[in-house]
């Protein structure tokens, strides 16, 4: 049993729990509703560049996370991700929260959050709607698994709660109360719009409300009259979907945006020339990047194989060539910094070829073997697979590479979709994460064969130890699980892990930008120098 | 003529079913899930069949294709599978935008393409005459996108002159014209190449022939030769390249839309394509056949007009 009631930090144990305790007694540094929290001279707009368009701003069928970067500024959260380079977060729209058993989180809300529209404050029954209508299968959200085990939000009074869990289920700290599922939205306004909205919020409760969306041109947010919380700094925020980073990258130069994502050879030529009035800084990303192999496909299905091309593959050249020297290789799939980091690979430094083909000459394959890759039409992954050719020669691994657009790409290993997955051999895999590492190992479970899990791994211990890690509330063994996760994964040979990568950001050198320690940009704590 | 238009008219809507069918097909042959898509990696199978049922994708194809058909006519071009909005009202959203690209772009083409070719065509072999070959050969020769980068690089980048990405202010005229000049040059730009080609030959071909030489003769001044009876016959082709050529502007204004992150139908398309956003796709799709449709039956009727031999062939 722990108790969360001010801030919190990932890797989490219990010393750093009793930090955060202690941090707690200062609980009053940033109150939501202190309004003497003001930047010296607020204003202006700042125009934000962000890689796609929205599609929902409804928390319940949230897409992605240009999305989030919008609900974060009109809505508000238990608790949220506070900017800086640690995992961390602080309280948002609780008071106080705490984790009274493995399976019961009480709450209570700060008093005063208005909601927009005239729909009242916020109280414990819109936290209650906010988080049942994602759990409830009826809503068919595609984002469900978020809440886990959730069995209800019992309201004990106006702004108390508790979160009920039918089994205890830890990501509720890091992938749900800080994140897009853990918005708090009016149950009045989404009520009496039908229960569901896309891009017209009914009610808002955060420092900004929308003020506009242009399909395809810019989303404007400006200021939320009713908000009494901490004042942002700019009077309005304007986000730009542009897909296109070379088109955003000049952008960010001629003016037109103040921040930006960068692509990663930007990142090689702008630390060489820094862009004119602007500055770059590089984070640490929740990607994964790995190479698959299919176990249940016909040539691969022999461990020996699998093994020979893990022991072939050089893991350092992929990186270096693909990521020009900004990214790190990977030893396991949870990022550094997150609970359950794997340190250390069995796989070799360097590429032992000779291990390598006596390991396919013993699996019958003397003169080495043709195999096909399949990989995503973007110009890193495809760096990647030309890399993942020619190291895998030596050894004598012939290597055709077939591309596909994101549409074709993304079905390949689904059964429900055709019989692609059976003629699958190497895949090069990237998934997004989000700070905690049970996002990272559930997609490999057995359950997942055929959906997600395209090489098709199956194994009783990494099934068990999902689900003994994911209600574990000693943050030691639940880590110590996921490490033994991963080493299951990369051992079956089916997964060898390239890299987390890196996130490149660029803004002009006016801004004062706040981050997730990823790199992900947190608006409504955006000001200026 | 009344005929003729009958006709004409009624081959478009035979061409644009066709059109639509055969894209229609195209598409669904793709391969692609786009429930997946839409709804996300974290979304269940049970979820993706679902809507795969509500967007009618489980249906045989031959239906798919017929069932839309029959829903254009009535009016209805579905909706957008992420926002629920009509895909008529995206579609004509968007649809503005692209227009005035590309009659900004084809504008600018004509006002300069067909004097200097006129101009190359009376001067034949002057120093103009070869300067505008080499000009026109190289700007034909270089790619739409290349030229928008490096005008966003010139202009927007280290001049600032112009604005690098948007479509600017609504209600602003001179923030919206600002935003325009860098992508209608960039769509523009090989048209004028190709403009003042077509337009040297042709006036050099007609300028060759017996009535001209004729109305030479009579000692006719040379710019009524030139721009009431020469100029008159050597457009006709321009005209019919013109009609196509909105076909390639269309094409070419998804470059433009997406190296300058400008709203419009080009950039619609492409982004919808990649989301398979099969509703979107169609509804964008049958209206830029439509339109390309359109504009090479007026050129077809410009040039049955200009010249009655025309009409008998069709």
């Amino acid at each position: 049993m722990f108790n969360k009631t001010n801030a919190s930090e990932h890797p989490l144990n219990r010393r750093n729990f009793l930090k955060m305790s202690a941090a707690a007694a200062a609980a009053g540094i940033c109150p939501i509703l202190q309004p003497g929290v003001l930047w010296s001279a607020e204003g202006g707009i700042l125009k934000i560049r962000d890689y796609s368009d929205i599609k929902s701003l409804d928390p319940s069928f949230f897409l992605s996370v240009p999305e989030e970067n919008i609900n974060a500024c009109i809505y508000n959260k238990l608790i949220a991700f506070k900017p800086g380079r640690k995992w961390e977060w602080e309280l948002q729209a609780a008071k106080s929260i705490q984790q009274v058993d493995p399976t019961h989180i009480t709450f209570e809300l700060r008093e005063g959050i208005m909601h927009s529209g005239g729909f009242g404050e916020m109280t414990a029954e819109d936290v209650k709607y906010s988080f049942e209508r994602v759990a409830d299968p009826a809503n068919k959200s595609p984002n469900i698994d978020d809440w886990g085990p959730l069995e209800k939000v019992e309201v004990t009074g106006k702004y108390t709660g508790t979160i009920v869990f039918k089994s205890p289920f830890q990501p509720v700290w890091w992938t749900t109360l800080p994140y897009t599922t853990g918005n708090i939205i009016s149950m009045k306004a989404t009520e009496k719009v039908g229960g569901k909205y896309s891009n017209d919020p009914p009610s808002v409760n955060g420092p900004y409300m929308l003020k506009e969306w242009k399909p395809n041109q810019r989303t404007v947010l400006t200021r939320n009259p009713v908000w009494k919380g901490p004042k942002s700094y700019f009077d309005e925020i304007r986000i730009f979907p542009i897909d296109d980073e070379k088109t955003a990258e000049i952008a960010l130069e001629s003016g037109d945006v103040d921040f930006t994502r960068l692509s990663i050879p930007s990142l090689k030529n702008y630390t060489k020339t820094p862009p004119k009035g602007a500055k770059t800084e590089k984070f640490p990303s929740l990607y994964w990047l790995w190479m698959g192999m299919n176990q249940d496909n016909e040539v691969l299905k022999d461990k020996r194989i699998r093994k020979a091309i893990q022991m072939a593959l050089d893991r350092k050249t992929i990186v270096e060539a693909a990521y020009f020297g900004f990214a790190e290789v990977a030893n396991g799939n949870v990022p550094a910094g997150l609970l359950g980091h794997r340190e250390k690979t069995t796989l070799p430094d360097k590429p032992d070829y000779d291990g390598a083909k006596k390991l396919l000459t013993e699996a019958g394959y003397p003169n080495g073997l043709d195999l096909t890759l399949d990989v995503l039409n973007k110009s890193t992954f495809n760096t990647i697979a030309q890399v993942i050719q020619a190291v895998l020669s030596p050894a004598g691994v012939r290597v055709q590479i077939n591309i596909h657009d994101s549409g074709a790409f993304w079905v390949l290993g689904s059964e429900k979709d055709s019989d692609r997955w059976k003629s699958i051999q190497l895949i090069v895999g990237r998934f997004s994460g989000v700070p905690d590492p049970s996002y990272y190992t559930r997609w490999h479970l057995s359950s997942q064969v055929g959906i997600w899990n395209w090489e098709r791994f199956s194994n009783d211990e990494y099934d068990k130890l999902d689900k003994a890690a994911l209600g574990e509330t000693d943050q030691e063994k639940r880590a110590a699980m996921y490490v033994r996760m991963q080493e299951l994964l990369e051992e079956s040979g089916c997964v060898t892990f390239i890299t987390n990568e890196v996130i490149p950001v660029a803004y002009r050198d006016d801004i004062k930008p706040a981050f997730r320690p990823d790199g992900t940009p947190l608006l409504r704590n955006f000001s200026k120098i | 003529m009344w005929i003729y238009l009958a006709k004409r008219t009624s081959l478009a809507v035979v061409i644009v079913i066709i059109a639509i069918s055969l894209l229609y097909s195209m598409i669904l042959m793709v391969p692609g899930d786009p429930t997946a898509v839409i709804l996300g990696p974290r979304s269940t199978p049970e979820m993706r069949e679902a809507l795969r049922a509500d967007m009618g994708l489980d249906r045989p194809a031959i239906v798919q294709v017929g069932s839309f058909i029959l829903r254009v006519f009535k009016g209805d071009m579905g909706t957008d599978v992420f926002t629920n909005r009509p895909v008529s009202q995206i579609v004509f959203e968007q649809l503005p935008y692209t227009m005035i690209l590309i009659f900004a772009g084809i504008s600018w083409a004509i006002v300069l393409g067909i004097p200097l070719g006129c101009y190359s065509a009376l001067n034949r072999n002057s120093f103009i005459d070869k300067l505008t070959g080499v000009f026109s050969v190289g700007t034909i020769a270089i790619p739409a996108f290349v030229i928008a980068l490096y005008g966003l690089l010139i202009f927007a980048v280290h001049l600032q002159w112009l604005p690098a990405i948007g479509a600017g202010e609504e209600g602003d005229l001179v923030d919206q014209i600002k935003h325009l000049i860098l992508p209608a040059f960039a769509i523009g730009l090989g048209w004028v190449g190709y403009l003042s080609r077509l337009v040297r030959a042709s006036m050099l071909e007609v300028l060759g022939e017996n009535h001209i030489r004729t109305a030479r003769a009579f000692g006719l001044p040379e710019k009524l030769i030139v721009f009431r009876y020469a100029l008159k016959l050597a457009i006709l082709p321009t005209v019919a390249l013109m009609g196509v050529g909105v076909g390639y502007l269309l094409s070419s204004s998804v470059f433009a839309e997406i190296v300058f992150a400008r709203p419009g139908i080009g950039k619609l398309i492409y982004e919808s394509v990649l989301t398979r956003n099969y509703p979107i796709i169609m509804g964008s799709v049958l209206i830029t056949t439509i339109i390309f449709v359109l504009c090479t039956m007026m050129a077809d009727i410009i040039n049955a007009i200009l010249d009655p031999r025309m009409r008998e062939n069709l």
